[in-house]
């Protein structure tokens, strides 16, 4: 008898989820900005992945043709020393995106992890952590980078995804903190604690789902963040070596009036491609914050 | 409240002391060894024993622990050392930090004004026409690299219509200095207005929508007080404390910002000779002025923190 | 009854809000009239539409809310003279004309103390600032005379030392006397009590509404006391008015209401009410389902899924008001032979 009530509160509860569900996928579908972050994100994702799979040949220089203006064989024209900028914005993307969407899953989960156990325990580790956060916040990103780029020897990708998620946990893990603080108190956390559930079990089991709506939402905005903080490391020339195209990289060559006033192309195409994903990133972001947001509903 | 301003500035020096200690040890394991920038190689090839006397007089035999003491002291009494060309450091500070103190501290108090003019309004009139615009303008600004818009802004203001200089701080040519640090500061100024202005506006709106929805704001307007009342007396002096904090995060970005609008202006602050002086590896330039940018840092977060109290009775009665 | 008797007179009230582009009814036809010194109680669950009722009639609500109603007549007694004011003919929600009734003439008092007080503000200059507002020429220490006073006459202890305390300083019990302060300051004819015990202790609640029977009896104010607790009610009201979704269904004396309780929702209303000294075995009754959601009702008599008497032709169409005696209406159709009213 006690088995089929359990049965059915299951299946009800299961069914209850996938409403919520369905509910949920309605909810984003209707909001258009959303659903058009999506579609670029998702658009400019897989055009760069199947470039980079299709092997375009962004490093060779096309000697006949430097700066040439978009047209003729080059469909975003070419950079100053002849390479073809369409493969070069294509697989830039892919850089770039990589580097935002890996920095940002994993700086979020460390600042997660790390805001839980601070917001959870309190105390002398909650204090140690605060303090160590502030110490970041007020160190300057930029000598980080040159402080590894000095060690590790070279100015490649790992550097800034290191000197990234070194940098960037702590918006998360302020976040996480200081939902846990309040949510901790919560009766049924407390209740929890009564009945004997281990800590790491209360903590990211019982308490981290309600956090996991700003958690997701900061993670999708933070890749935006991510992706402009490269473009603007390379651009002033501390980020990652030049053979490697990052949307930054591409950018680099504006530095050069000459180039912003008579090759257009070489600076609009990769400004375009970060704006456009930027903006698509965001909306995506705003719409996942309307949809998930518990208090809105 | 004075206990609780000691009590910050006390702990503002130990933070200090930890980033100095980093920068200082994190810039020696990266090797550069600063003979190589005072002897030629020829010297150093021909004779050994020159070079590791002048080491050994340089302190830089010491252990490292040793050799941080000696810096962290020579600090203190003022000397800030030599950068790897031979300039004093202290000298390239006294003419550089003012340039981006005025270019960050013009930038800040523009957008603070403009962000969070913009969000107020927007969030009163919700869904008016300047919620709208501001809308669009946010979602712009925030997507839109930074350096893109300054080299938008060279462009058209610049090259286009030659109404603002593109680049440096000062024409030795000019007559007015007034005229001429206007001109010079006008375009980087902006630049960094519109990225915070982006951030700012939105936050400002969405904390005073916050506000507006409370029932505070319900009986402030029960007792029938005007309603620019309801909205600067009670609204706003709440919406303040939010807003200030988010300024405070913001600062860090803002000094981030700078470093590379002044390489996109060639804007001759700190910022700028802290890029050159990472590139050129010139660690002891790097050094003074992380601690700098760092002490900066410090000071805003504390100031905001008295602030904080001031307009909290909570936060100014509770220690 | 003339306009000297009745203070509020509120005819056809409808509220929605717009949500998702879609409108939600939320206050349906509500009429009811307020004597003039009574109070009246206005009952029902949680989301039946009472406190949007008053804050509808207050002006309170977003610009996301619509508010129509074929009369919201308040009529001002001083020095012997009527006036009346129109409220639903006032265009703007905060402009100058609502403005000049909030404080000297109605007032509101607000469920949630904690929140109901700006926390940057001093308890006294938030008592005295409607003081200020509506009485020009007033000096700040005139003003400060007075609050003390307000402070005094509500039981607040050390008021010359209170007065300058910030809101968190303050308990529960207190915060509510200095919210009831604020609305009191102006000396209103009438007071819009919503729920204002609920985030209250229970011993906290009896001194709370101890005063506001005090100011009702004694000074012979005009209160609507939005409640959902039934003793409260038998305590305080002269009338009553039960809401259910959004509709007025059963509207009477307090006598009428408790003792020859008609509509069934009232009855079940007053059967789940837990009294001191239930029988052994007798069990707390409850009200079988839950509240329907406001956005998918469908035509007829709200109640209607949860009714024990319940026919079809009640689910036919909205039901109307009958009349059992003067002044008792029940929105039922159990009563048909009775006159249909408003």
């Amino acid at each position: 008898m006690s088995e089929v009530t359990n049965v059915s509160i299951k299946e009800q509860n299961k069914s209850a989820a996938s409403s919520l569900l369905k509910k949920n996928i309605r909810k984003f579908l209707r909001n258009k900005l959303a659903v058009l972050g999506l579609v670029i994100v998702v658009g400019m994702v897989a055009a760069c992945v199947a470039c980079a799979i299709a092997g375009v040949d962004y490093a060779t220089p096309d000697l006949t043709n430097m700066k040439s203006a978009p047209g003729n064989g080059h469909l975003f024209g070419t950079d100053t020393i002849g390479r073809d900028l369409f493969a070069r914005v294509m697989f830039g993307g892919c850089y770039s995106i990589f580097i935002g969407v890996f920095c940002s899953v994993v700086s979020g989960i460390i600042g997660a992890v790390l805001g839980a156990i601070a917001g959870y325990f309190g105390g002398k580790a909650d204090m140690v952590l605060v303090r160590i956060s502030e110490l970041f916040q007020t160190f300057p990103q930029l000598v980080l980078v040159m402080m590894l780029v000095a060690i590790l020897g070279t100015r490649g990708m790992v550097n800034i995804l290191l000197i990234f998620v070194f940098t960037g946990w702590m918006t998360t893990f302020r976040m996480v903190r200081n939902e846990f603080l309040s949510l901790k108190g919560e009766t049924y956390v407390k209740v929890c604690e009564a009945f004997g559930m281990s800590r790491s079990n209360i903590m990211f089991k019982q308490i981290l789902p309600n956090v996991m709506t700003p958690i997701i939402v900061s993670t999708t905005t933070n890749v935006a963040v991510y992706i402009l903080q490269e473009a603007s490391l390379s651009f002033i020339g501390l980020g990652i070596q030049d053979s490697t195209p990052t949307w930054g990289n591409i950018l680099n060559a504006a530095k050069s009036v000459a180039v912003v006033t008579n090759q257009w192309w070489i600076w609009v195409f990769p400004g375009l491609a970060i704006t456009l994903f930027v903006l698509a990133i965001n909306f995506l972001g705003d719409g996942l914050r309307d949809v998930l947001d518990a208090k809105q509903q | 409240m004075l206990k609780f301003i000691l009590k910050k500035i006390a702990l503002m020096i130990p933070m200090l002391l930890v980033i100095s200690l980093i920068v200082f040890l994190g810039l020696r394991a990266t090797g550069v060894d600063p003979i190589t920038y005072m002897v030629s190689m020829e010297v150093q090839a021909q004779s050994p024993e020159l070079v590791e006397e002048l080491r050994e007089s340089l302190g830089l035999n010491d252990p490292l622990l040793v050799q941080y003491v000696r810096w962290l002291g020579d600090l203190v009494r003022g000397d800030l050392g030599y950068s790897f060309e031979g300039q004093k450091i202290a000298d390239i500070i006294a003419v550089r930090l003012p340039y981006t103190l005025e270019l960050s501290g013009y930038a800040l108090l523009f957008s603070s004004i403009i962000g969070i003019a913009i969000g107020i309004v927007s969030a009163i009139r919700q869904n008016g026409v300047v919620d709208y615009i501001g809308r669009v303008f946010a979602v712009l600004g925030q997507a839109v690299p930074q350096f893109l818009v300054g080299i938008l802004l060279i462009q058209l203001f610049s090259i286009k219509l030659g109404w603002f200089p593109a680049a440096n701080r000062v024409d030795p040519n000019a007559t007015n200095a007034f005229v001429d640090a206007f001109l010079h500061l006008f375009l980087p100024v902006a630049t960094l207005t519109i990225g915070m202005v982006a951030v700012l506006m939105r936050y400002a709106r969405n904390t005073m929508l916050d506000v507006l929805n409370s029932d505070y704001i319900k009986t402030a307007r029960s007792k029938g007080i005007p309603e620019w009342k309801v909205y600067l007396k009670h609204g706003f002096r709440n919406a303040m404390k939010p807003v200030l904090i988010i300024l405070m995060f913001r600062i860090p970005g803002l000094i981030g910002g700078s470093v590379v609008i002044e390489t996109v202006f060639s804007y001759p602050g700190i910022g700028l000779t802290m890029t050159n002086s990472i590139v050129s590896n010139d660690y002891p330039t790097v050094m003074v002025i992380t601690l700098i940018i760092a002490a900066v840092m410090l000071i805003c977060s504390f100031m905001v923190d008295v602030l904080n109290a001031l307009l909290d009775p909570r936060v100014r009665l509770g220690e | 009854m003339d306009n000297r008797e009745i203070i509020l007179d509120v005819e056809n009230l409808n509220t929605s809000f717009i949500s998702d582009r879609k409108e939600v009814k939320i206050v349906k036809n509500v009429s009811f009239q307020l004597k003039r010194g009574s109070a009246l109680a206005v009952v029902g669950e949680s989301g039946c539409g009472k406190s949007v009722t008053m804050n509808s009639i207050m002006r309170f609500l977003g610009s996301n809310a619509r508010v129509k109603a074929d009369k919201i007549q308040y009529n001002a007694l001083r020095d012997g003279k009527v006036t009346e004011y129109r409220l639903e003919s006032i265009k703007k929600p905060h402009g100058p004309e609502m403005r000049a009734l909030r404080g000297p003439e109605m007032s509101m008092v607000f469920q949630d103390p904690m929140s109901s007080l700006n926390p940057v503000y001093k308890v006294g200059d938030q008592v005295a600032e409607g003081l200020l507002q509506h009485n020009k020429g007033m000096t700040k220490k005139q003003a400060r005379e007075k609050v003390l006073e307000m402070f005094r006459k509500l039981g607040i202890p050390d008021p010359e030392e209170r007065i300058d305390c910030y809101p968190h300083q303050f308990s529960g019990g207190m915060k509510q006397r200095v919210v009831i302060a604020i609305a009191m300051i102006c000396n209103p004819e009438l007071i819009i009590c919503d729920e204002p015990t609920t985030a209250l202790d229970v011993t906290i609640q009896a001194q709370i509404m101890e005063l506001l029977k005090e100011m009702q009896v004694k000074d012979g104010k005009s209160i609507i006391l939005i409640t959902h607790n039934m003793g409260l009610v038998a305590e305080m009201a002269d009338e009553v008015c039960v809401m259910y979704m959004g509709r007025v269904v059963e509207f009477g004396s307090l006598e009428d209401v408790f003792d020859r309780t008609s509509h069934p929702y009232t009855q079940a209303l007053l059967r789940s009410v837990p009294v001191l000294g239930l029988a052994d075995g007798q069990k707390l009754e409850t009200i079988p389902g839950a509240t329907p959601n406001p956005a998918d009702l469908k035509g007829g008599c709200e109640f209607a899924d949860r009714c024990p008497f319940c026919t079809d032709a009640c689910r036919a169409r909205d039901i109307p008001m009958f009349e059992l005696s003067p002044g008792h209406r029940v929105r039922c159709l159990k009563y048909q032979e009775f006159p249909e009213v408003l």
